[in-house]
């Protein structure tokens, strides 16, 4: 099973790579994107990516000196035709450079670049949300030859989907960044903080009523208080536990490590850390991690003395048994409890 | 002239809106107890000529075979069309979904917010009319946008030719769409297929985790995806506001299940009130019973 981790600088991929990183995946905003767009929708984030094709070429390069390989995003949730067209172009560019594979955000895109782009593998993003076999086959139809499945998403269903179509690779989330919404249904932008920031982390206070038009008795009242109380304590887990580490270093928030003996067993072939976005170290710790996790697997197969281990990474059981900081909660790795 | 389309989530509103024929707009807003007022007004006396019957969002609230069979009864007895809604797909879904989909009659309509669920529909059921449903056609919908010029940051390609050419492959002719904050009859402009407009609420974000539907769960089980919920999504709105950092462009929003909606400011509905009259769009999509209904039900109490 394949580590993929992201970067956002040069300087990043030979820590990377000595951590034990198999696959690395970046962006780019070109310059000439900026001015004739406005805007830095190359891709999904407006931040952590690379400014010009001369990083590219580096990453790309000094990658190959390790031995491993690079995937360029493109994973916005929509295209127009003209930034279609200069995505063309880029993929060319970085498929001269060397590079492994495009990550695919918009069926139009993915279309276009099996039908007129270089000759270089796809990956359907996981902002297409694909769930099932149907989607999974539309997706090779279309081009692809690697699924990343979205996070949300059952070990069982990602099994069903790889079984009906196993001429594609799947990769699956592994570690950070857990989105609320499903990010491939999102049509918020992440506003600047003082605008509130990501929707579903933005200050918004509830009040209820119901649908029949019943005054809310006091029962029902204090039982959405209190399922609103678990929601937020959720969120936090889900938002990376506040950016937390462990003493190793080693980051809390969304994590699949308990689940790869399920991931391997349904034929998933390569795991996603998250994070583009983040520090040096976070990433560093964050391949370390998997790493580690993968190791042991390959020795210790699906056994308990797995989960025993990869529980123990973080500090032991009580580190991670709060179940909300769980990608894949059937696992019953965790157990869910109030935070503190 | 437009077509008018009802959309639906319950089946316990199909017998109340039409056994006595097609229901006029007023009818509905009447039996629905809508707060928000048809759109547009001065079609308060115009019968609906089609209803929408399923769930855009979530593959729970799929209907029943015996609702599907009730749906297209009524239908047929009040001589409109039906369309069946259907939303993001398991296979599990989809599996329930195919079973369905031999009870629609041929000419039938299937709304698809899934592209699985399209390929299903282009693979094994040519009779059916498959519709791209509003998930599946994607623009910044972010309620809390200050001005337009964010909007025009991340331009949609409903109408680029590769997306299109994508629909046409599967077969799709008609396409469903939210009206964007800040929107412009231009963004309702395409040379493809026709379009349909949902109004007076367009959807911002969607999830898996339901805050809603882990109401009545134990904590282990909370906003994980996979255990029943009791459908609480049905029973409660969830009006939220912004009290701390909201800015008066907000638009007016609520949650259902794990679905974020927003209700149109009177501009966006000015713009979608041209786009109509140009003929760019020719089905308007009235929320039925899947609103922010802040109104008190006196009526069914």
């Amino acid at each position: 099973m394949k580590i993929v981790a992201p970067i956002s600088r040069v300087g990043e991929v030979a820590p990377l790579a000595r951590a034990g990183v198999d696959e690395l995946y970046c962006g780019i905003v070109p310059s000439e994107w900026t001015a004739r767009f406005q805007s830095a929708s190359v891709n999904r984030r407006a931040f952590g990516n690379l400014s010009s094709y001369e990083d590219l070429r580096q990453v790309v390069g000094i990658a190959a000196e390790f031995g491993r390989t690079v995937s360029l995003v493109m994973n916005a949730q929509h295209y127009t035709e003209a930034q279609i067209d200069s995505l063309v172009d880029l993929a060319y560019r970085f498929a001269e450079m060397g590079g492994r594979a495009l990550i695919v955000g918009d069926l139009g895109l993915l279309s276009v670049l099996a039908e007129r782009g270089p000759a270089i593998r796809l990956h359907a993003s996981s902002l297409l949300g694909c769930r099932n076999a149907g989607h999974s086959l539309l997706l090779k139809d279309l081009g692809a030859q690697r699924v990343i499945f979205p996070r949300d998403i059952t070990l069982s269903e990602m099994a069903g989907v790889a079984a009906a179509s196993a001429q594609l690779e799947y990769e699956a989330f592994i570690l950070n960044d857990g989105c609320v919404f499903e990010e491939g249904s999102c049509h918020s932008i992440h506003l600047p903080s003082r605008l509130g920031g990501p929707i579903c982390l933005d200050r918004y206070v509830s009040e209820y009523s119901r649908a029949d038009g019943r005054p809310l008795a006091l029962a029902e009242q204090n039982k959405l208080a209190a399922n609103d109380h678990a929601y937020q304590e959720w969120l936090w887990y889900r938002f990376s536990c506040g950016f937390s580490v462990s003493p190793e270093g080693f980051p809390f928030g969304p994590c699949g490590l308990c689940a790869i003996p399920q991931l391997a067993a349904a034929g998933i072939g390569a795991v996603k850390i998250a994070g583009r976005e983040g520090a040096l170290e976070r990433k560093i710790k964050s391949v370390e991690l998997v790493r580690a996790a993968l190791d042991h697997h390959s020795m210790a197969g699906g056994t308990s003395q797995y989960s025993d281990f990869v529980r123990a990474l973080r500090g032991g059981e009580a580190s991670c048994a709060p179940g909300y900081m769980c990608y894949y909660r059937e696992t019953g790795a965790g157990k869910a409890c109030a935070r503190g | 002239m437009a077509e008018l389309a009802l959309s639906l989530v319950e089946a316990r509103f199909l017998e109340a809106l039409l056994t006595a024929g097609p229901p006029t707009v007023a009818r509905c807003g009447e039996v629905l107890n809508w707060s928000h007022r048809p759109f547009p007004s001065e079609w308060a006396e115009r019968s609906i000529d089609r209803v929408h019957f399923g769930s855009e969002f979530c593959e729970t609230l799929l209907p029943g075979e015996w609702q599907v069979r009730q749906a297209v009864a009524a239908a047929m007895s009040c001589g409109i069309g039906l369309s069946l809604v259907t939303a993001p797909a398991s296979d599990a879904g989809l599996e329930r979904l195919s079973a369905l989909l031999q009870l629609l009659p041929a000419g039938s309509e299937v709304i698809a917010n899934d592209w699985g669920v399209l390929r299903l529909l282009a693979d094994f059921r040519p009779a059916v009319i498959p519709v791209a449903g509003r998930v599946l056609c994607k623009m910044v919908k972010d309620p809390r946008l200050p001005s337009a010029e964010w909007a025009k940051l991340y331009p949609h390609g409903i109408h680029s030719r590769p997306f299109v050419a994508l629909l046409r492959r599967l077969g799709v002719g008609r396409i469903e769409m939210d009206v964007p904050p800040f929107a412009q009859p231009a963004d309702f402009h395409g040379l493809g297929p026709a379009i349909s407009v949902h109004s007076p609420f367009g959807f911002s974000v969607r999830g898996r985790s339901c805050r809603a539907g882990s109401l009545n769960l134990p904590l282990e089980q909370k906003f994980m995806v996979g255990p029943a919920c009791h459908r609480e999504c049905l029973v409660y709105i969830d009006h939220m506001s912004r009290r701390q950092g909201g800015s008066e462009s907000d638009l007016p929003t609520f949650q259902r299940g794990h679905t974020i909606f927003y209700r149109h400011s009177p501009e966006m509905n000015a713009a979608l009130a041209t786009a109509v009259a140009q003929g760019r769009v020719d089905r308007l999509v009235l929320s039925g019973d899947w609103n922010e209904d802040c109104r008190s039900h006196q009526s069914s109490r």
